[in-house]
C-alpha cells in the first residue's frame, strides 16, 4: 500500500511540473504593429461575415490578422475568451447571460447575427414531419421536442411561441441532439418536432416538412440572436484592438447583408453545406447594431424559464 | 488474395444495395458509389490534402514520442527489479485511463492546437509499448543472461546483447498496437476538440449536412489504418528477419 502512494505521489508530482503552461492574453502584435487575433467561433451559417469580411481585408485593413478557431462547441468558446485562448469570441445571447449572472467577466463587442423577423422567412423555426398531427404552434404543448443545447435560447424562445399561441409550454419535454440529427430525428418519429436552423431547416422542410412555429420572430421583432464578445479584460487593456476589431466586424456585417451571393460562395469554404444547398437556404439577418430591447426580452424570458437557476442577468453589463 | 478481396467486395455491394433498395433512407447511408464520388470531388483539393497532413503530422509525432519514451522507461524500469516493483502499482493504475478522459485537461493545457492532440495519442500509445517492453524484458533467458555475465560483459553490453534481442519482437509488438491506437485518438481529438485534421473535417460535414463527404472522410480514415497496420507489418518483418517468429522455423 505504501509503495501505490509513494508511486501516485511521485506521478503527481511530475504531472504539476509538466502542467504550468498557460497562455497569453492578448494575442500577439508583430513588429509592423499587426495584431494577431484568434477568434472562436462554431461553423455555422451565422459566422459567414467574419469569413467574407477577412477574405474582403477588412481585418487587415485594421491590422487585425484574424485566425478562426472552430471546433469543440459552442460552449467551449466563453472560457477560451475568458482564459485567453481565444481574443473574441461568437456566442448566442442567452449563452452570454447565463455567463453574466455567473459573474463571468465577457462583454459584447458587435452584433452577431439577428433573426429576419419574418415569420415564414427566417433562418431557424420548429419543424415537424409532413404528415405530423402539430399544425399550429399551440399544438406543441407537451410533445418531445428536439434543441441543440437544454436551457438556452432554443428551449426559452419555443416556450414563448406555444405560450404566444395560447398554449401551456409547461409540459413540453426537450431533448439534446445535434442540429445535424434532427432532420433525422424528425423523420424517423423520434421527436415530435425539433427547434432546428439552417442548413438542417431546409433538409427537414425538403423532405415535405413543416414549420410550425418561429420561435425567434416570435420571441421578439428583429430578435439578436448571438454576438461577437471579449473578456472584460482585453476591453480594458487593449481598448484600441476592440474598436478596430468592432469596426471591421460592422463592416463585414453591412457587406453580408447586402451581398447574399457572396455568403452563400463563402460558405463553401469553412462548411461543407452543398452548392444546392447554400443555394435553397434562408439567410438571417446581419445588422450592425444590436437590438438592445431584444436583449432585454431573451433575459426576461430566460428568467421566467428558469435558465439561469434563479438569478436575474444584468444586459447592461453584457453590452457595449 | 482475390478471395480476401471479395470479401471487401462484397461489402462494397451491400453498402450499394441498401439504400437504393430502399430498405436505409439515402439521405443517411448514401450509396457506395455517392461517397466514392464524393471522396474523389475531395481527393481534388487542397484542403482535403491538408487534413490528411494534419491527421498524418499528429499521429507520427505523437508515436514517435509515445516510442521513444516507452522503451526508454520499459527498458529501465524492466531491468531494475526494485523499480519495477515500484511502479508496477502505479502503470496498472495509469494504464486503464481511457486517454478520452484527458480531453478535458488537453483543452484546458493546449486549446483546440497539435499539442491536445498529441497528449492524447502519447498517453494512449505510450503505455501499449511500455507494456509490451517490460513483458519483453522479464523474457530474457537466464542462463544467456548469467552467461553474459560470466564473460564479463558490461551492463550496456548486456542490454546490446542480450536484453535488446530478447525485447526487439516484444517492441514491433508494442509499436504496431501503439500505431493504430494513436491513429484513433488522432482522430477522436480532431473529432471532439477540433483540432485540425481528418476528424475536424467529419465533424464540419456532418454539421454541413453533407452526408456523402462525412461517409467519404470515414472510408479516408479507415484506408489510414489498413495503410499504417501494413506498413508497419512490412518493418517488423524486415528488422526480425532473424527472429523465428519471422522466419516460421522451428527452434531446435
Amino acid at each position: 500500500m505504501r509503495r501505490i502512494i509513494a508511486g501516485i505521489a511521485a506521478l503527481a508530482l511530475t504531472a504539476t511540473g509538466a502542467g504550468c503552461g498557460s497562455s497569453g492574453g492578448g494575442g500577439t502584435t508583430t513588429e509592423n504593429g499587426v495584431d494577431q487575433v484568434k477568434v472562436g467561433v462554431i461553423p455555422i451559417v451565422d459566422v459567414a461575415p467574419i469569413y467574407l469580411g477577412q477574405q474582403k481585408g477588412f481585418f487587415a485593413s485594421r491590422k487585425i490578422e484574424l485566425t478562426m478557431e472552430s471546433g469543440q462547441g459552442g460552449a467551449a468558446i466563453v472560457p477560451g475568451v475568458v482564459s485567453g485562448q481565444f481574443q473574441f469570441g461568437f456566442s448566442n445571447i442567452t449563452s452570454l447571460l447565463v455567463a453574466q449572472t455567473k459573474n463571468v467577466p465577457v462583454k459584447i463587442v458587435a452584433n452577431g447575427v439577428a433573426s429576419t423577423g419574418a415569420a415564414g422567412k427566417d433562418f431557424g423555426g420548429v419543424a415537424v414531419r409532413k404528415d405530423s398531427p402539430i399544425t399550429k404552434a399551440a399544438d406543441l404543448a407537451g410533445k418531445k421536442i428536439a434543441v441543440n443545447t437544454l436551457k438556452n435560447i432554443g428551449d426559452t424562445t419555443v416556450r414563448e411561441s406555444v405560450r404566444k399561441a395560447g398554449g401551456d409550454p409547461s409540459g413540453i419535454s426537450f431533448v439534446e441532439m445535434p442540429f445535424a440529427n434532427m432532420p433525422a430525428a424528425v423523420e424517423q418519429g423520434q421527436v415530435d418536432a425539433a427547434w432546428v436552423v439552417e442548413p438542417s431547416l431546409s433538409a427537414i422542410t425538403g423532405a415535405g416538412g413543416r414549420v410550425v412555429a418561429w420561435n425567434y420572430v416570435d420571441a421578439a421583432p428583429d430578435l439578436t440572436v448571438a454576438a461577437y464578445f471579449a473578456s472584460t479584460k482585453l476591453v480594458g487593456e487593449k481598448a484600441d484592438l476592440v474598436k478596430r476589431f468592432t469596426e471591421a466586424i460592422n463592416e463585414s456585417l453591412t457587406y453580408a447583408d447586402a451581398h447574399p451571393d457572396e455568403v452563400r460562395a463563402v460558405l463553401g469554404t469553412y462548411t461543407k453545406i452543398d452548392e444546392k444547398a447554400r443555394a435553397a437556404l434562408t439567410l438571417p439577418q446581419w445588422p450592425a447594431q444590436i437590438n438592445i430591447a431584444s436583449v432585454g426580452t431573451l433575459a426576461e424570458l430566460g428568467v421566467r424559464d428558469g435558465i439561469f437557476d434563479g438569478a436575474t442577468p444584468d444586459p447592461a453589463k453584457i453590452l457595449p | 488474395m482475390i478471395w480476401r478481396l471479395s470479401g471487401l467486395a462484397a461489402l462494397v455491394a451491400v453498402v450499394e444495395l441498401l439504400p437504393r433498395l430502399g430498405v436505409v433512407s439515402p439521405d443517411y447511408l448514401p450509396p457506395a458509389s455517392g461517397i466514392a464520388a464524393a471522396l474523389g470531388r475531395e481527393a481534388a483539393t487542397a484542403p482535403f490534402w491538408a487534413a490528411v497532413g494534419d491527421t498524418l503530422v499528429a499521429w507520427a509525432a505523437g508515436l514517435a514520442v509515445a516510442i521513444a519514451a516507452g522503451v526508454a522507461a520499459g527498458l529501465l524500469i524492466g531491468s531494475i527489479p526494485v523499480l519495477r516493483a515500484w511502479t508496477a502499482s502505479t502503470i496498472e493504475f495509469l494504464r486503464p485511463i481511457p486517454s478520452v478522459a484527458l480531453i478535458p485537461l488537453a483543452v484546458l493545457l493546449y486549446g483546440t492546437g497539435l499539442g491536445s492532440s498529441l497528449l492524447l495519442i502519447v498517453y494512449a500509445a505510450f503505455w501499449q509499448v511500455l507494456v509490451q517492453v517490460l513483458s519483453g524484458v522479464a523474457d530474457v533467458d537466464p542462463v544467456a543472461d548469467e552467461t553474459a555475465r560470466s564473460f564479463r560483459l558490461g551492463p550496456w553490453a548486456r542490454v546490446r546483447h542480450v536484453l535488446w534481442p530478447t525485447a526487439l519482437p516484444y517492441v514491433f509488438t508494442g509499436i504496431r498496437l501503439a500505431a493504430a491506437v494513436a491513429l484513433v485518438l488522432a482522430v477522436t481529438a480532431e473529432l471532439v476538440i477540433g483540432s485540425p485534421g481528418l476528424g475536424a473535417v467529419i465533424a464540419v460535414a456532418q454539421s454541413s449536412g453533407a452526408v456523402p463527404v462525412m461517409y467519404a472522410m470515414i472510408v479516408v480514415t479507415g484506408i489510414l489504418g489498413v495503410l499504417i497496420n501494413v506498413g508497419a507489418r512490412l518493418a517488423e518483418r524486415k528488422v526480425l528477419a532473424w527472429h523465428q517468429s519471422v522466419r516460421g522455423e522451428v527452434a531446435l
